[in-house]
Parts: structure tokens; C-alpha cells; sequence
């Protein structure tokens, strides 16, 4: 004699949104740490974001050369720590200079941090931000 | 016949093979004894201690060229010199060298001149003397004395810190203020600072 399907299908249901719930903060995650193309053009981030999120970049030249101010926005509650230093290009798209310092920032969770940076001569027209993140 | 050169083909191949899977890899142009020793990235954050580090040092001249730059108060390339920079902490730290740091990238940018400092002047003066007092040297590309060109501006700087520490925590906090001043008028045209904190667990 066959069972109900209901029965049948109900561990496999169960199964389906217990996966779905284990999964969906992740999703919220990865939908909240998706950094707009402008800026992810500009981006070279090493390994996962781990809920740090390049919100935005505002680049102005300010007597010649060029400042940059990035907004770092930690999109989980738990805190981590960036690793970050920016490159700065000339007309050619060639490095200027040997290259910045690498710097470790503690980011709290839920908190915005604004970064700067000033570019080393008036020949950088471009830049790019090396970025990685660290769980604390 | 066909079964002796089918064996000595074999023979041929299965020596180049054992020869092939004994191959050593080749060495690098590396003289090292015992001891793990490789390169890093000069420009990494270093964490092997508290103290003031390279790192610091780094950070401190990126934070006051920028600064220095983006205030644009090198128009029109002015001179300018490096006085004293004082080392205010309980650390042996070499401050010329931050200093240093400041003033070549500043150089690199183009934006100013740098005339000697207090320190260089020794050698700089030893150097015009023997140009135009020795007599060794062809009149025409003698170096004059009196045609130096003065410093419109000044720098000036000192590195505090304050430590605190317990049973297992250590706090560093670390000050750099530098200051320009206008030679002639004695007033301060700019001044940034740059803080860094470094904590350390026991």
C-alpha cells in the first residue's frame, strides 16, 4: 500500500528550509557586501570581504594632485580588521613610486571608517585600493 | 635480431627514465646556512613587537607629505630645510630618519627645494672651500662662495609617547607633530600630526 505523498515529501520540505534559513543570512551577506562597479573597478581586494564593504570613493584633485577618501563600511555586527594601502597610477597606467605602506585598521562591526590618501606627485591620474580583510 | 634491438631500446628508455625520476631540483643563488632567513615585504605591517617600528616610521612620512602636498603651500617650488626633530619617548629612535623619509618623497614630488640642513652644512662648506680655495680647479667651474640660496621655510618636529601597561596588556600611544615655519617671520605656516596606538597582550 503507498503512503501519502505529504508524508512522504514533508522530511524533504523540512530538509529544504532548514537549508534555506542556515543559508539565508549569507545571502543578506553577499547582497549587502556587493560594492558598485565604479568602485570595484578601482578594487583589488585579496580573498573574501568578510562583510566589509567598500561603500563609496570620492576622488578630487586638490592642488595638483590627487586625494582620495574611501568609505569602509562593515556590514556584520562582528568586527574585523583591513589590511590596506592604495597604488597610484599615472597617465600610462604604470605604478608610481614603490608603492605605499600596507596599513591594519580595526573596522567595528556596524561601523563606517573613512580612509585617505594623497597621491606622491602630480603625474597620478588613477589608483587602485589593495584591500584584504581579516575576522578578528 | 628484432628481439635484441627491441631489448636494448627498452634497456635505452628505462635508464633515461631512472635518470629523469633522480633528478634533483636546482638550486637557487642563495647563500644561506642553517637558519631560515627570506625576505619580506619592507612595506608590511610589522607586529613583531610594540616599539616603534618600521611600519610607524612609514606611516608617519606618508601621513605628512600628504598632508603637506594637498595644502599646496609649495606653490611655486619655495626652500625649505629640516631643523631639529626631538625624540621625546623612553625608545632609542633614530628620528633622522623619519625625516629623511619626509624629504625624499618630497624631492620626488618635485613640488620643493631642499637646502642642507644644520647637519649637512659641514660637508657642504668643506666641499666649497676646497672648489675655490685649493686652486686645483679651472676658474670657470669653480664653485662660488656666498651664491647659497637660503630656506623660506623650516621644518621642525618631535615624536611623544605615553605607555601604559598591566599585568597583560601593554598600550603605546605614539605622537609625531611637525611644523613649518617661516624663517624670516617666525610664524608657523603649517602642522600636522600623526597618532598610532599599539596594543600588545602578554
Amino acid at each position: 500500500m503507498r503512503r501519502p505523498i505529504l508524508v512522504d515529501s514533508a522530511p524533504r520540505a523540512l530538509l529544504l528550509l532548514s537549508l534555506f534559513c542556515f543559508a539565508a543570512p549569507s545571502f543578506a551577506k553577499d547582497a549587502a557586501d556587493a560594492t558598485a562597479p565604479a568602485i570595484a573597478a578601482k578594487l583589488m581586494l585579496r580573498g573574501q570581504p568578510n562583510g566589509l564593504k567598500v561603500s563609496e570613493m570620492r576622488l578630487t584633485r586638490k592642488n595638483d594632485v590627487l586625494v582620495v577618501q574611501a568609505d569602509l563600511q562593515n556590514v556584520t555586527k562582528k568586527d574585523v580588521v583591513a589590511y590596506h594601502r592604495f597604488r597610484w597610477l599615472d597617465a600610462s597606467g604604470n605604478q608610481v613610486g614603490d608603492g605605499e605602506s600596507w596599513k591594519q585598521t580595526a573596522v567595528y562591526g556596524e561601523q563606517m571608517l573613512t580612509i585617505k590618501g594623497v597621491a606622491p606627485t602630480s603625474g597620478v591620474v588613477d589608483l587602485r585600493l589593495e584591500m584584504n580583510v581579516d575576522k578578528k | 635480431m628484432n628481439v635484441f634491438r627491441t631489448a636494448t631500446l627498452g634497456l635505452v628508455l628505462g635508464s633515461m627514465l631512472s635518470l629523469i625520476a633522480c633528478e634533483t631540483q636546482v638550486s637557487s643563488p642563495v647563500i644561506r646556512l642553517q637558519r631560515q632567513v627570506n625576505y619580506g615585504d619592507a612595506k608590511g605591517v610589522e607586529l613583531v613587537t610594540n616599539e616603534f617600528g618600521s611600519n610607524d616610521l612609514q606611516q608617519i612620512a606618508e601621513k605628512m607629505v600628504g598632508s603637506l602636498l594637498e595644502t599646496g603651500i609649495f606653490q611655486g617650488r619655495p626652500t625649505v630645510t629640516i631643523s631639529t626633530v626631538k625624540n621625546k619617548t623612553s625608545e632609542y629612535i633614530d628620528t633622522t630618519n623619519v625625516m629623511n623619509s619626509i624629504q625624499t618623497q618630497l624631492v620626488k614630488s618635485g613640488k620643493v627645494r631642499f637646502t642642507r640642513s644644520i647637519q649637512e652644512m659641514q660637508a657642504g662648506t668643506d666641499e666649497l672651500q676646497r672648489q675655490s680655495q685649493s686652486g686645483l680647479y679651472k676658474q670657470a667651474t669653480q664653485a662660488k662662495v656666498g651664491q647659497m640660496t637660503a630656506a623660506k621655510f623650516s621644518l621642525e618636529g618631535e615624536l611623544t609617547s605615553i605607555v601604559k601597561q598591566n599585568s597583560g596588556t601593554k598600550d603605546v600611544f605614539y605622537k609625531f607633530t611637525l611644523k613649518m615655519f617661516d624663517v624670516q617671520e617666525g610664524t608657523i605656516e603649517w602642522q600636522e600630526e600623526k597618532e598610532i596606538r599599539k596594543t600588545s597582550k602578554r
